[in-house]
């Protein structure tokens, strides 16, 4: 009985092939929309979080005079021989400010890392307090980070696990940076602060040892905003509480295009709901002429016995059948869709700083799982008012009219 | 077998109230052959839908078998319907989209009885119907006669214990109509099914064991 009643339906839709066509097509268009949306929605989404939790701080505060390199992405403190207090900005207790990692910085030469001349900095951080360092390890040895560990920067080549002499030391390779595109980073060699200060004498032995070796001194610290303050009130407190430093704000273009992709987000959302409301609106009233055009046919099989329930599977079974054909094309349309463009669009974000990473595949087929049953359920929403009416008059009413 | 007791059916319709039948009492021994005559507007298809379980009365009852057919719920009505009824259209009523077979088969199948070989059944009955090469044919292959053969034998795989043909030979050829007639007819003395057949035929009407005149909605002699 289940075949023949969805036999029955298959052969209805056949039975009107361009229309039944043409209904497929205007759902698959629908279903493939919200399911392509859903998709780039997320992953875009999804992007973005990675880019800016790897990204870092908010601002960084460098003695006066320093050099800075702002990029686009990231911020970092160019070496220098200026040094800031290590507590100078914990004594003034801004509010403002959410949390700061100090970093130290030393360029050397001659340290035995890379080629002969090449000079190398040596960037040490807190573990604990380090927010711009650790979230960029692309691999690292499974334990934690400890005294004598070495992270190196993406173009730095070393076996993990391996043993790195600097100034003649044993270091142990604990870990490398995914690409950053700033030099400072990328050339780094970076370690806690006990690590680089037991450096400390080595360095020291060429000549004077670096100011900003010294117990208690540092060479910048990157911040950031505590929530719901803006750069320009971080950068007033600490201009007026902490004397003889620079504030360097990250780079706005990119919050401008954050914010921009938001927009669109939230225009991609608006257009998949107004797409969801016009779908139910066709496929019913398309459903109420079906039935209309089948009343016959839906009173004779009550006549013969059919029970209301299974009159209704009829039409039921047809526009399920018919929604969620166009879903599964819709699905795979917007599968195709994305391919073709796959590169364009990872190419444009990755050009402004989002590195572009698809959603992972179990969530890509619960997407378009959705997206079929979402088409489905429009089918029955859509039929199932016409349905039932139609199921509720007498038998002889419905033979009657359609005849 | 069969006894309706002052039956009514108005139709509401934009010009206003129409009494198609108004106060029929009728009685039919199980077995018994029964012709319906009367003019063409004079209500018989509506008092044969309201007796064949299609067309809510507006007024009275209609019991068949001991049971008060529209006493009942609208599913045990249909199972009703199913099992008991056969019920044979004044006008063309096969699903276009299934072969004859399945056409014939479908109230077997809809009543979920698995046990009986419903197919060979129905190949049976289209044989008997004289459409034994037809079987696989889509209703439009068929002519107008051919149809109306396999609308019979749907209403028999069920083994009705009431069949009720609203003129099922109306727009047919005289031979043919002859030849359906004598199927209906040897159904009723056969297999005792009761019959109840409306025609506008009087040659074949006064076969019948009992004849029932309407006019006007009413019953006139
Ligand atoms: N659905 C309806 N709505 C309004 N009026 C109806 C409806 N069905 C039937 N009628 C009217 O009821 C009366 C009886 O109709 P019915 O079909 O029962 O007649 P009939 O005796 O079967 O006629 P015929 O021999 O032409 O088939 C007619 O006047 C008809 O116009
Ligand atoms: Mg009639």
């Amino acid at each position: 009985m289940r075949w023949l009643l969805l036999s029955l339906a298959l052969q209805n839709l056949g039975r009107r092939k361009a229309r039944s066509l043409l209904l497929i097509a205007a759902v698959a268009l629908g279903s493939g929309v919200v399911f392509t949306g859903a998709v780039l929605m997320q992953s875009i989404d999804r992007s973005m979080a990675v880019g800016f939790t790897r990204l870092g701080a908010d601002m960084m505060v460098v003695p006066e005079g320093s050099l800075t390199n702002i990029t686009a992405s990231l911020l970092v403190v160019e070496p220098g021989e200026l040094v800031l207090d290590a507590d100078v900005l914990a004594k003034a207790r801004l509010t403002s400010l959410g949390r700061i990692a100090a970093q130290k910085i030393v360029r050397v030469e001659h340290s035995g890392i890379g080629s002969h001349h090449e000079s190398a900095d040596l960037i040490g951080f807190e573990p604990e307090r380090d927010f711009t360092v650790q979230p960029w390890l692309v691999e690292k040895i499974n334990r934690p980070l400890q005294a004598g560990d070495v992270i190196l920067g993406a173009v730095r080549d070393g076996v993990l696990g391996s043993q790195l002499l600097i100034f003649g030391k044993p270091h142990v390779v604990y870990g490398r940076l995914g690409r950053t595109g700033v030099g400072t980073h990328e050339r780094g060699v970076f370690m806690s602060f006990a690590t680089l200060d037991a450096l400390g004498e080595a360095i020291g032995g060429h000549g004077a040892k670096p100011a900003v070796l010294a117990p208690g001194k540092v060479s910048g610290f990157l911040a950031e905003l505590s929530p719901g303050a803006t750069p320009l009130q971080a950068r007033f407190a600490i201009l007026s509480n902490v004397k003889g430093v620079k504030v360097v704000a990250g780079d706005t273009t990119l919050s401008g295009i954050r914010q921009g992709l938001a927009a669109l987000l939230d225009g991609i959302l608006a257009l998949m709901v107004l797409m969801f409301a016009s779908m139910a609106l066709m496929v019913s009233v398309l459903f109420s002429a079906i039935v209309t055009e089948r009343r016959a046919e839906l009173g004779l099989l009550k006549a013969i016995g059919a029970r209301r329930g299974q009159v209704l599977g009829v039409m039921v079974t047809e526009a399920v059948l018919a929604t969620g054909i166009g879903g599964i094309v819709g699905v795979v349309l917007g599968v195709l869709v994305m391919r073709l463009f796959e590169r364009s669009l990872v190419y444009y974000l990755e050009n402004v700083g989002v590195p572009f990473l698809w959603v992972d595949l179990p969530r890509m087929v619960a997407f378009a799982a959705g997206a079929i049953v979402l088409a489905s359920v429009i089918g029955v929403l859509g039929v199932l008012y016409p349905a039932w009416a139609a199921s509720r008059r007498d038998a002889y009413d419905l033979v009657r009219s359609g005849a | 077998m069969l006894s309706c007791r002052s039956l009514r059916k108005s139709y509401v319709s934009e010009r206003g109230e129409v009494l198609a039948v108004d106060g029929i009492d009728l009685d039919v021994e199980a077995g018994r052959y029964a012709a319906i005559i009367g003019r063409s507007g004079s209500g018989k298809s509506s008092l044969m839908a309201m007796v064949g379980g299609l067309s809510r009365p507006s007024d009275g009852s209609v019991v068949i078998d001991g049971t008060d057919i529209w006493g009942l719920s609208d599913d045990k009505l249909a199972a009703f319907r199913n099992r008991r009824l056969g019920f044979v259209f004044q006008f063309a009523s096969l699903l276009p989209t299934l072969r004859l077979v399945d056409n014939v088969a479908l109230p077997a199948l809809l009543g979920k009885r698995g046990d009986a070989d419903i197919y060979g059944k129905a190949a049976t009955l289209l044989a008997r119907m004289g459409l034994g090469d037809h079987l696989d044919a889509y209703p439009s292959e068929c002519s107008a006669g051919e149809q109306r053969r396999a609308a019979i034998a749907r209403a028999l795989i069920n083994d009705p214990v009431l069949l009720l043909a609203d003129e099922p030979t109306s727009d047919l050829d005289e031979q043919t109509e002859i030849e359906i007639m004598d199927e209906l007819l040897a159904v009723n003395r056969e297999l005792g099914t009761t019959l109840v057949l409306v025609t506008h035929n009087l040659a074949l009407a006064e076969q019948a064991g009992q004849i029932v005149h309407i006019a006007g909605g009413t019953i006139a002699s």
